[in-house]
């Protein structure tokens, strides 16, 4: 398949000539896309959800499970970086020509790190949604609040003035 | 900034502070001594010597505290265990309390526009009568 630099649009707008008349003419607008989809030669997927450790070929290093620990494995994970550290530059010491382990284990502990990072998120997105919740409860609460004192206010005036108007 | 993205700011730093130190001293390393049967390496004059020991030193002090920093950071993170279903059962029930008061609101709302309407038509009512009994000049 051939594709120009500058392609002409599709002419689907000719099948919308008599949309003014009759709506139903024309057709309906394609319906929206499931699965993966091709866009400018990259395929896309339309579930966005964060690929595990195996499937990008990285070792894991934290304990899989349902529920992760997050705080102790981001801390003993930034401990196993320190050491690495350490150990790379002893091996630049001792036998300079064995950098490359260190350097891909290093590399690991990295991708490891903003893996579990990346896995907050959707926690962080659920605890955004509770707070914006409770915020519109206590909005509405206070509205009601407002309104009801409003009105009490303005019977309250209306009996005044009709106390008023009838002691004429 | 919210604090993942400062955690995963840090991890950034902790990198770029890894790759700075081990290539500065992997650059400017002044030549080891091999072995006893050769003589020292002539010193190099100017940069090396007691500016690379301080550089050293700068260096991995600023690693020690970028990674204390993080820990920091991590012991901040407002995080409890056990929690994608805890949460998912506080966002139906803050729903379910929502919408109680949304339709308590949308009564309230209600009633008062019907006595704001009501007051309008005695205003408009007061004023013709007003109106009407007020004496030709």
């Amino acid at each position: 398949m051939s594709t120009s630099a500058f392609p002409p649009p599709p002419p689907y707008y000719r099948l919308y000539k008599n949309y003014s008349q009759d709506p139903n003419s024309a057709p309906e607008p394609p319906p929206p896309i499931e699965g993966t989809y091709v866009c400018f030669g990259a395929t896309y997927t339309t579930s966005d959800t964060l690929p595990s450790l195996e499937e990008q070929g990285v070792r894991q290093l934290y304990p899989k499970g349902a529920n992760v620990d997050f705080k102790k494995e981001l801390k003993s994970l930034n401990r196993d970086l320190q050491l690495h550290i350490l150990e790379l530059a002893d091996i630049l010491i001792e036998r300079p020509s064995q950098y490359a382990r260190r350097i891909e284990e290093i590399s690991t502990v990295f991708k490891n790190l903003h893996h579990l990072l990346n896995a907050l998120r959707p926690h962080q997105a659920r605890s955004t949604l509770i707070r914006i919740l409770e915020l519109q409860i206590l909005n509405r609460k206070r509205a009601v609040e407002d309104i009801k004192r409003r009105r009490e206010e303005a019977q309250g005036i209306l009996n005044e003035s009709l106390a008023i108007l009838d002691g004429h | 900034m919210d604090i993942i993205s400062q955690l995963q700011e840090q991890v950034n730093l902790m990198a770029q502070l890894t790759f700075n130190t081990i290539g500065t001293l992997q650059r400017d390393a002044p030549p080891n001594r091999l072995s006893p049967n050769y003589p020292e390496p002539p010193p190099h004059p100017t940069e090396d010597g007691a500016n690379f020991a301080e550089q050293a030193k700068q260096m991995s002090t600023a690693l020690v505290k970028a990674a204390k920093q993080f820990d920091a950071l991590v012991e901040a993170l407002p995080i409890s265990e056990g929690d994608e279903e805890a949460q998912v059962k506080r966002i139906a029930e803050l729903q379910a309390e929502n919408d109680i008061i949304g339709q308590e609101l949308q009564k309230q709302l209600e009633a008062a526009e019907k006595e704001l309407n009501q007051v309008r038509e005695l205003f408009s009512q007061a004023s013709d009568n007003c109106l009407n009994l007020k004496k030709p000049e």
